[in-house]
This record gives structure tokens, C-alpha cells and sequence, in this order.
């Protein structure tokens, strides 16, 4: 978080760069079945996101070193394509990529019932098509559709979502420009039915109260996201 | 790319419908799977294009970047073409450095448009000698369902033809169209059960042999072929797939200039 430069991510009437007022998400829309030779996928498009996640297994864990014998391992990968963003990124890994890719495993394996499947792998595969602002979150929401409509039991979906503070005013779903210039960034990962986190990161400045305000906008857009998540999943635009 | 066991059963029974003239799918031999091109898909990208043909779906992005132009050729910018294949695309791709295939696949693509002369390179100088363009076309697999070849060619040109040089966020001049005069056009076949088929799927790849891929410019000139895989084929065969090739190429060129006038 810089905090630098003086673009004006929010006027005096409340109102931000992308029309939202300080409460609001951004357009959100799923559908499933987007990688036809995956067992499952979804694609997210989530204000200029576009994030496609693809689902293959269970199947046999090779290396056998990687194998657990009383559960299934999620394989997951989180990429962003070349294409992506404003400055061409060149293929292949980075440490952010490698971090996230983790960070998202461990999200999930709270959730996929991995004992039903010892000695196998689930592969996660998060491809970011174009990239807004907060595409770890979108990768996980999507991945976790995915897992839902490629059959695989789970607990709960995870529902990612990352609110911030640009100009000392904590905002909901960062956009870009919030943040590149603003002060704060807390991406979390909740479960909608029981309230609980599976993932949270943080970084930046927070007041005790704006850090509270952050979380319950959190809280607010993951139950937006879920209804989403739900109806895609149920058939769609039908 | 790991490399399936291909099942005696799956070629036999290629073998027993390429005897009646058949195909798994019902397709006729020359008959390409449905084919839709979406274009200026990706905002992020100045140029780009979804291509799907059946199950198999890709992406073309084109970047910009400022380049010194090669010592010997100090007046001319630069085209640049990769090609991806991540594991995202379907469960026998790999995670790790390029594999041969998706190589195999980016250099293909690239030497077809790159030789069709489509692309002004000297249209592309700023400053001889100092400043350059340098296009980047990136071919992205989503959903591997055979004939990536194709899909990425098609994907390719749509996405250069439809691309804007983005001078005005490098300060160099005001946007502009990139300027792509030709449309050169690919067409694969693959050898299953023995005789040519034209766009293979993915059981059609597996269990077949050898694949041609020809790459014709607007006006039927050759820019670029390749044989690839085992297996061996002969003068007529070729020239049946040549005479294909020609009808095809042009089909698909009407698609991608119907979809630009769309614009």
C-alpha cells in the first residue's frame, strides 16, 4: 500500500471512481462449464476480472511422494495470462504466484472433504484472463464453484472477498486504482453458512474501528457473491 | 504434454468407421466442427480474439512493448508469438517449463503469419536504430479438444487485425490500427485410420498418426507447412488435402473479415 500520488479515488459526495458508493460491489457474474474437457469449471467475470478455474479428478497422485494415505491432495495452481494486464507478464512462475497458488490450497482443503479420496489429487487450475484488483479473491470464489460443479463434496463453498481504505475511508471491493493508491487491503476467504474464515491476509493500516468496518463489508459482499455462486450453479440464466 | 497409452481398441475402431467413410462424431471427412470467433474480448489486451471449435476454446491477446531494434535491421520493429498450454487445458497437459508440443505449436503459428508478410515491420521503427514496436501475440488454451493448431491460428491473425498500437500510454504518437494487410489462414489434417481428415478432435489425435498443417495467404500462396508426428504420406494424398486447404482457408478468411466489418 503506497498511499502515493494524489488520485482522487473517491469524491466529496461518496462517490468512487467506478460510480459505487463506499458499500457496494462490483457486477458480479458466474457460469460453469466454460472448460467443456475439465470435470468441472467456472468462469468469474467480476467488475474488468475475468478468471477461469477448471477442475480435474480426483485422480492417482504421481509423484507417489506427494500421495497421504488417509486423504486426497489439492494440486492448485493460480496463473495470470500474459494478456492480462496494462504490462505484458512474462509466462511462467513467480514468487506471487507460487504464494497464492498455496494460500488458495489451504483455503480449499478446509472445505473438500479430502478423506473420501485418500492417496489421490484434485487438481485446481485458476487461469486470470484479465486482471481488476483483487484476483486471488476471484480465483478462489471460482475455484470453489469449480469443486461444486465438478461433484466434489464439500463442506461450504469459500466466498472471497478483499475491502480496504483509500483517503481514510474504508471502502468495499477494492478496485483498481483503490488498490494501487489506497491504504489498506484485507482479502478474506469466508464460508457464508457459518460465518467462518478459511483465508484472510492483510496489509496496510487499519484503526481497531476501521479494521471491524472492513471485516463486516466483507461479511456483507461475501452473502451478494454466494447468491451469485448458488445461481450459477443451479442452472444459470434459465 | 504426458503422452496417453493409446488403446488398440479406440484406433481399431477408427479404423473400422474410416472404412465406411465415417467418422466417430458423424462429421464427413472434409467437415470442420462448428466454428464461432468472438473478437476484442480481453480488455486488458490491444488486441484480442476467442476462438471455440466444438470442445476446443483458446485465446488471443496482443501487447505492446518498446524495443532496440536488432543491429541489423535497425528500421524495423518486431513480432514476437508464444504459444501456452497450461494444464488448465485439459488433464494430459503438464505444469513446468514449455513442453516440445506447445512449442512446436507457437512456432508454427508464428512462422505462418510472420511469412505471409502481413505485418509491415518497418511500419512498426520510431527512431532507427533506437526505438521500435514489438508486437507480442500470446495464444492461451483454455479447453484442449484437439486441432489447437487451428484454433490458435485463427485466434492469432483475428487478434492482430483487430489490435490498436497503443502510442498514446507510451508517449510515442497517438493510437493508431496495428495495419495487418494480409489474412493468412491455417488448415490441419491428421491422418485417422488411414486416409486424411480435416480439424481432428482430441480421440481422432489420439489415436491417429501423422498430421499436415498448411498456412495460405489471401491469394492461395503457401506461407508455411508442417508434417508433424510418425507416420508417412504420399504426393496424392497431399495434394488432395492441398485442394482442401484452399476452399477451407477461404471460408474461414470471410469469417474473420465478416466479424471485423462487424466491429
Amino acid at each position: 500500500m503506497g498511499g502515493y500520488g494524489d488520485v482522487q479515488c473517491i469524491d466529496e459526495n461518496g462517490i468512487r471512481l467506478d460510480g459505487r458508493t463506499k458499500d457496494e460491489v462490483r457486477p458480479v457474474h458466474i457460469e460453469t462449464g466454460v472448460v467443456p474437457v475439465a470435470d468441472g469449471s467456472a468462469r468469474m467475470t467480476w467488475g474488468l476480472n475475468d478468471v477461469i478455474a477448471a477442475v480435474y479428478g480426483p485422480m492417482e497422485a504421481h509423484p507417489r511422494k506427494i500421495q497421504r494415505q488417509d486423504r486426497a491432495v489439492l494440486d492448485v495452481r493460480y496463473n495470470m495470462a500474459p494478456f492480462s494486464t496494462t504490462d505484458r507478464i512474462r509466462p511462467g512462475f513467480n514468487r506471487r504466484s507460487r504464494e497464492i497458488s498455496k494460500v488458495t490450497a489451504e483455503a480449499l482443503e478446509s472445505v473438500v472433504l479430502t478423506e473420501l479420496y485418500p492417496r489421490s489429487k484434485i487438481r485446481v487450475e485458476i487461469e486470470i484472463i484479465c486482471a481488476e484488483a483483487g484476483t486471488r479473491c476471484a480465483g478462489i470464489t471460482a475455484a470453489s464453484v469449480a469443486l461444486a460443479h465438478a461433484g466434489i463434496p464439500m463442506t461450504d463453498m469459500v466466498v472471497s472477498v478483499a475491502s480496504g481504505k483509500v483517503h481514510d475511508i474504508v471502502v468495499c471491493d477494492l478496485n483498481k486504482e483503490e488498490d494501487n493508491y489506497g491504504e489498506a487491503d484485507l482479502p478474506m476467504g469466508i464460508l457464508p453458512n457459518s460465518g467462518e474464515i478459511v483465508f484472510l491476509q492483510m496489509d496496510g493500516d487499519l484503526s481497531p474501528d476501521q479494521f471491524q468496518e472492513a471485516w463486516d463489508y466483507n461479511m456483507e459482499a461475501a452473502n451478494v457473491i454466494h447468491a451469485e455462486m448458488v445461481r450459477a450453479l443451479k442452472g444459470g440464466d434459465e | 504434454m504426458a503422452i496417453p497409452l493409446v488403446p488398440k481398441l479406440l484406433r481399431a475402431h477408427l479404423a473400422e468407421l474410416a472404412a465406411e467413410d465415417q467418422r466417430h462424431d458423424g462429421r464427413g471427412r472434409f467437415a470442420g466442427r462448428d466454428v464461432e470467433l468472438e473478437l476484442d474480448c480481453l480488455p486488458r489486451a490491444e488486441g484480442s480474439a476467442r476462438v471455440r471449435m466444438g470442445d476446443t476454446i483458446v485465446f488471443a491477446g496482443v501487447k505492446f512493448q518498446i524495443m532496440t531494434p536488432y543491429p541489423d535491421r535497425p528500421n524495423q520493429g518486431g513480432l514476437m508469438c508464444s504459444a501456452e498450454v497450461r494444464p488448465v487445458a485439459g488433464r494430459n497437459w503438464e505444469p513446468g517449463p514449455p513442453s516440445p508440443e506447445s512449442i512446436e505449436l507457437g512456432r508454427v503459428v508464428d512462422r505462418g503469419i510472420r511469412e505471409s508478410g502481413c505485418i509491415n515491420t518497418e511500419d512498426l521503427c520510431l527512431i532507427p536504430g533506437e526505438k521500435a514496436w514489438q508486437v507480442i501475440l500470446d495464444l492461451f488454451a483454455v479447453s484442449d479438444d484437439g486441432n489447437l493448431f487451428d484454433a490458435f491460428a485463427l485466434a492469432g491473425i483475428a487478434a492482430l487485425k483487430s489490435a490498436t498500437v497503443p502510442g498514446e500510454r507510451f508517449g510515442v504518437g497517438e493510437d493508431r490500427p496495428l495495419g495487418v494487410a494480409k489474412t493468412p489462414v491455417m488448415c490441419s489434417y491428421h491422418k485417422v485410420g488411414g486416409r486424411f481428415v480435416y480439424d481432428a478432435d482430441k480421440r481422432e489425435e489420439l489415436g491417429g498418426d501423422e498430421r499436415i498443417h498448411i498456412t495460405l495467404g489471401d491469394d492461395d500462396h503457401v506461407h508455411s507447412l508442417q508434417k508433424g508426428l510418425k507416420g508417412i504420406f504420399t504426393a496424392a494424398e497431399f495434394a488432395e488435402i492441398m485442394d482442401e486447404a484452399r476452399s477451407r482457408c477461404a471460408e474461414l478468411r470471410d469469417l474473420i473479415d465478416e466479424k471485423l466489418e462487424g466491429e
